[in-house]
């Protein structure tokens, strides 16, 4: 009863992953395969390139960086104050919760479309026409290279804000009213009992929504590909403003069709997502020694 | 986790209630201090509200500096257009979503029956499969079990991008681009599933299943009479995350369809949106489109709402 599962698990998650690392050390592109002698292995080619000499790669790694900083930390300050926010069980709050977590049921690529409508360059997008009533004229949103992160940032937190909510909630919920009964007999004011209740007991969800808002966010995809795409066959948007890894990857795989390279790349990513992982554990667990 | 804990957490989340100081008493400037958080509503509404409208305003009313708030006429030309003939060229008459697709059996159609049969299919599967699983893992003594375990529960450590290239050029190997065997087959083994299933299953005694082997039941028959209905709140969480997870996925369908009749609803958006790029004419189009493939899941969520909530709490909070 477990061969089913077994076999699939074997062949289309297993296998892919030891290939890939395979493929990795690999030459393997249009021309050449694994198979002919002057294009199979590299050695540590792939990645003395892409760590040492991929100025595109530098530029996507960085971009990730700058945007998985800044999408997770604003994202966990947004969703904690949903959750504090609309915490009170009354029907206006419940209609409100539902409204700030419709993004996460809803398709990626019908919102980044919206938004893409949103910060067009001409008189037509919507934020230019806005800021026309003030008089401020047209701004090329998705054509000026430090506005693609802070757009990507702004986008994913409204697209996640109300998942990570839901989660504080549950975690809110679970704290039991007493602790904050007996601190407010004890005369511990608002802002005490935020600092000293809420939060240390909070720190099981802020680590899980921390960890997975990490994991999701290096592997943004959808909204680098549409509204920044380059002239022909490739991706990044002008001067590669918005190139992330997991594009990067797209791009050298099945733009340019270099397959080891790609693989190459999919090999830092989950290296990356891996050492941030453990980083912030460890972190959580000093942390908590620490009392 | 445990069964007693389980269910309490069940509890707490149904009552989703809350705690509120009844020291503190709610003031005027308390109720004005919650402005923001409507504002930030209506900008999370705004983009739904745009799909809809913008999808109902003629070619012409698009193109409008600015644009307007409300569609000054509502027009349904962007689905269908009654106009449209195709022998003849028509300023501000546009072929229709319903229209737009001559060549294809079905038109535009054809990508939500692609969406649906694909998705219907992996969700029905990979339940399936994954609770033999976990079955299998929870309740069986055999040797190497604890490695399998780990192996599965490892996985979900690693990007699925990982093994995206090979995993291409295997189903390219087996012949199955643009079909929808490379939508299903690769999709099916979730380790997510299965750890999420097994930890559930845990904390069901074994004596149950004890009992049934003693009395002389088949192991199917322990599976589908026992196991399956103990599952039921477990499964239909990681149904409903399955769906709408399936459904949005976008990667992996763009690499493996190269003719559009095989394309499922994202996919189709995305060739929609790149071939009419900048014309601002086709985005009410490109809306309907959008608002179309975002209502089922919106629409799945809203009735199992509470099932929904209730599957996040338990497969987040451990």
């Amino acid at each position: 009863m477990l061969s089913p599962f077994a076999l699939l698990f074997i062949v289309f998650s297993v296998y892919p992953v030891l290939a890939s690392l395979r493929l990795s050390f690999m030459r393997y592109n249009a021309i050449c395969n694994p198979d002919q002698s002057p294009c199979g292995s590299v050695g540590f080619g792939n990645y003395t390139t892409l760590i040492l000499h991929d100025d595109r790669f530098h530029k996507a790694l960085a971009n990730t960086t700058l945007y998985v900083i800044g999408a997770v930390i604003l994202g966990m300050v947004a969703s904690l104050t949903l959750a504090l926010a609309l915490q009170e069980d009354t029907r206006i709050n419940r209609v409100m919760r539902v409204v700030f977590f419709l993004p996460s049921v809803t398709s990626g690529i019908a919102v980044v479309l919206v938004w893409g409508w949103v910060f067009r360059g001409d008189g037509v997008g919507l934020l230019n026409a806005f800021l026309n009533f003030f008089g401020i004229a047209p701004v090329e949103w998705l054509a000026t290279t430090w506005m693609a992160i802070p757009i990507l940032i702004f986008m994913s937190i409204w697209g996640g804000a109300g998942f990570g909510m839901i989660l504080f909630l549950a975690g809110l919920n679970s704290i039991p009213a007493m602790y904050y009964e007996a601190a407010v007999i004890d005369g511990a004011g608002p802002k005490q009992r935020f600092r000293y209740i809420t939060l240390p007991l909070l720190r099981p969800v802020m680590v899980y929504v921390g960890i997975t808002g990490i994991i999701g966010a290096f592997q943004i995809f959808e909204g680098v590909y549409l509204l920044f795409p380059t002239s022909v066959g490739s991706i990044g948007g002008l001067q590669d403003m918005a190139l992330m890894i997991v594009p990067y990857l797209y791009d050298a795989g099945f733009n340019k069709f270099r397959l080891g390279y790609a693989s190459a790349i999919a090999w830092v990513l989950f290296a990356i997502i891996f050492i941030v992982s453990m980083i912030n554990l460890k972190i959580t667990r000093s942390l908590e020694d620490l009392k | 986790m445990s069964k007693a804990e389980l269910r309490k957490n069940e509890k707490l989340m149904e009552r989703s209630g809350s705690f509120s100081n009844p020291f503190e008493k709610k003031s005027r400037a308390s109720k004005l201090r919650r402005l923001p958080i409507y504002l930030l509503t209506v900008v999370m509404i705004a983009p739904y509200y745009w799909m809809i409208t913008s999808s109902l305003k003629s070619v012409k009313e698009l193109q409008v500096v600015p644009p307007t708030l409300f569609p000054r006429e509502v027009i349904l030309g962007n689905y269908y257009d009654s106009k449209y003939n195709p022998e003849m060229f028509q300023q501000e008459v546009m072929q229709g979503l319903f229209q737009r697709y001559p060549d294809l059996k079905f038109g535009f159609f054809r990508f939500m029956i692609n969406s649906f049969v694909v998705n219907i299919s992996i969700t029905v599967l990979t339940l399936i499969i994954g609770s033999l699983a976990a079955y299998v893992v929870s309740k069986h003594r055999f040797k190497g079990k604890k490695i399998i375990y780990l192996v599965i529960i490892g996985s979900m450590m690693i990007p699925w991008q990982v093994g995206l290239i090979p995993g291409f050029l295997l189903v390219d190997d087996l012949g199955w681009i643009n079909t929808y065997w490379a939508y299903i087959v690769p999709a099916l083994p979730k380790a997510f599933i299965v750890f999420f299933l097994t930890q559930y299953l845990t904390s069901i005694p074994d004596e149950l299943v004890e009992a049934a082997r003693i009395d002389g039941a088949s192991e199917f028959t322990i599976y589908y009479r026992i196991i399956l209905p103990l599952l039921k709140p477990a499964l239909i969480a990681m149904m409903i995350f399955t769906a709408i997870g399936e459904w949005n996925n976008f990667l992996w369908p763009l690499i493996i369809t190269t003719s559009q009749d095989m394309a499922t609803l994202p996919v189709a958006l995305a060739n929609l949106r790149n071939s009419g790029a900048g014309n601002i004419g086709t985005q009410g189009i490109i809306m309907g489109a959008s608002l179309i493939t975002s209502i089922p899941t919106i629409a799945l969520y809203f009735a199992t709402q509470k099932h929904f909530i209730r599957g996040i709490a338990l497969s987040g909070l451990k």
